[in-house]
């Protein structure tokens, strides 16, 4: 069957097989960013935006998605800087998203395997909360597992991330 | 992970035009409203209808109650303003302990009570909530969730669509609570329970007290409730009631607690929803 999707904010027609997973598909079509893990929405790193919220592409039918707009980790720089996503509804000046930014300036990158999934979690938070508490960070990502690290430093990304954005109104 | 059996995905933009796939599909026909479900559970599907063009995705304040349909996501349904103010807000406390953010921006509510999974955090707090279901199976019906998982509706559920799910308003003077014992935030519940008490002179007058994953389906405790109406809503009665819980409710052992675990749970967890509506009343 055939479905149009936007993906980064690229109209897209694709052939899929109707029981084909948007992760199997995204991955087939070359964003590698979406990382296939558990297959049974536990782990998060399959982590996309459709229609502005996170959710596991292990779970979502490709035709389910059909019509729907996709973000994955390789257009989140890119999303929010004209379309007012951020309440804040600013742009910033930087080739990555303040979340990129954060998570290499704390240094909450390890092996890097939960990254994309932990940044898209941390995405639609800040969509809707620029202020968050370490309480509502914890929650946003309680579906993205992290062996390396602990969450310590990912939650301080997150934390930095929502300062940059709110800094970028201020 | 695919389902490799599926031949057809259909998004029908009418009830009827839906409720004529699902009875004319073949026996692997499902209804998909998240999908959740389906991808993990149902390998060998052939027909997916998808529910998503509806329109039955919305929370409504209504004179009565709130009106929640079937392919609301449990975001949604968290983020809703009618639900803010609703008996204290127990509604968006609850689905914060619900899985992760990730699956309740897929998962829907009617696809929750379909699945009638027993560890459901949602079906043990809509019993407690008195909430009712509506279903179409070329009329419209307006069942009790409770009747949902039993008698002639759980076989009408097999071939009929559900459309939503309405939660009544309850008088002033009622609170509720809710627990939920898990090993991690985002785990299933090792067991959970809820309470819907009304006070009248500081007398129980109504109670509805529900307890799920025990390990099956949630369900009302009704010799706790009746111990409970008609006292004293204070520490000793709640106590009682508690341990009446203990001794009475039917539990179970599997790999994920064993049966004397679960006992214990379930007069903790009565014992501390009672004393939070209890605050929540004084309060």
């Amino acid at each position: 069957m055939n479905i149009v999707l936007t993906i980064n904010g690229i109209r897209r027609e694709l052939t899929i097989d109707p029981g084909e997973t948007l992760l199997h598909l995204l991955r087939r079509v070359g964003y590698k960013g979406v990382k296939k893990g558990c297959e049974t929405g536990d782990c998060g790193a399959c982590a996309v935006l459709l229609d502005d919220r996170a959710v596991n592409s292990c779970l979502v039918l490709a035709a389910k998605a059909d019509g729907h707009e996709i973000v994955t980790i390789e257009g989140l720089a890119q999303w929010g800087k004209e379309d007012e996503i951020y309440p804040i509804g600013q742009a910033w000046d930087d080739e990555l998203h303040p979340i990129q930014r954060a998570f290499l300036d704390a240094g909450a990158v390890q092996c890097g395997y939960c990254t994309p999934g932990m940044m898209i979690s941390a995405a639609d938070l800040l969509a809707h909360n620029p202020n968050p508490t370490e309480r509502e960070i914890k929650e946003a990502i309680a579906g993205n597992l992290c062996r390396c690290t602990g969450y310590v430093k990912q939650i301080e990304a997150i934390s930095k991330a929502a300062e940059i954005i709110r800094g970028l109104h201020e | 992970m695919s389902l490799a059996r599926l031949k057809e995905y259909l998004q029908p933009a009418s009830l009827d035009e839906a409720l004529t796939l699902l009875q004319n599909g073949p026996e692997k026909t499902r209804l998909i409203g998240g999908g959740i479900d389906i991808v993990l559970h149902n390998k060998d599907v052939e027909r997916l209808i998808d529910l998503s063009r509806l329109s039955l995705a919305y929370v409504n304040q209504e004179e009565t109650g709130i009106s929640v349909g079937a392919t609301t996501t449990m975001t949604q349904l968290l983020e809703a303003s009618p639900v803010q103010g609703y008996l204290g807000g127990i509604i968006p406390e609850v689905l914060h302990l619900v899985a992760s953010p990730l699956l309740r921006n897929l998962g829907t509510i009617g696809g929750t009570l379909a699945s009638a999974h027993p560890w459901s955090d949602i079906i043990t707090l809509f019993l407690a909530l008195a909430a009712d279901v509506t279903l179409f199976d070329g009329e419209h019906h307006t069942v009790p969730l409770v009747e949902l998982y039993r008698g002639k509706y759980r076989k009408i559920l097999s071939g009929a669509i559900i459309t939503g799910v309405f939660v009544p308003n309850h008088p002033s003077n009622t609170a509720a609570a809710f627990r939920k014992f898990s090993r991690t935030g985002f785990d299933i519940a090792l067991l959970n329970c809820a309470c819907l008490i009304q006070l009248a002179n500081d007398r129980c007058s109504k109670a509805r007290v529900v307890a799920g994953g025990t390990p099956w389906l949630a369900s009302r405790l009704t010799s706790v409730e009746e111990a409970l109406i008609g006292e004293p809503f204070e520490s000793r009665s709640i106590v009682k009631a508690a341990i009446m819980a203990e001794s009475t409710a039917a539990v179970h052992g599997d790999t994920r607690a064993s049966a004397d675990y679960r006992r214990e749970l379930i007069r903790i967890g009565i014992e501390r929803c009672l004393i939070q509506v209890m605050q929540r009343s004084s309060g």
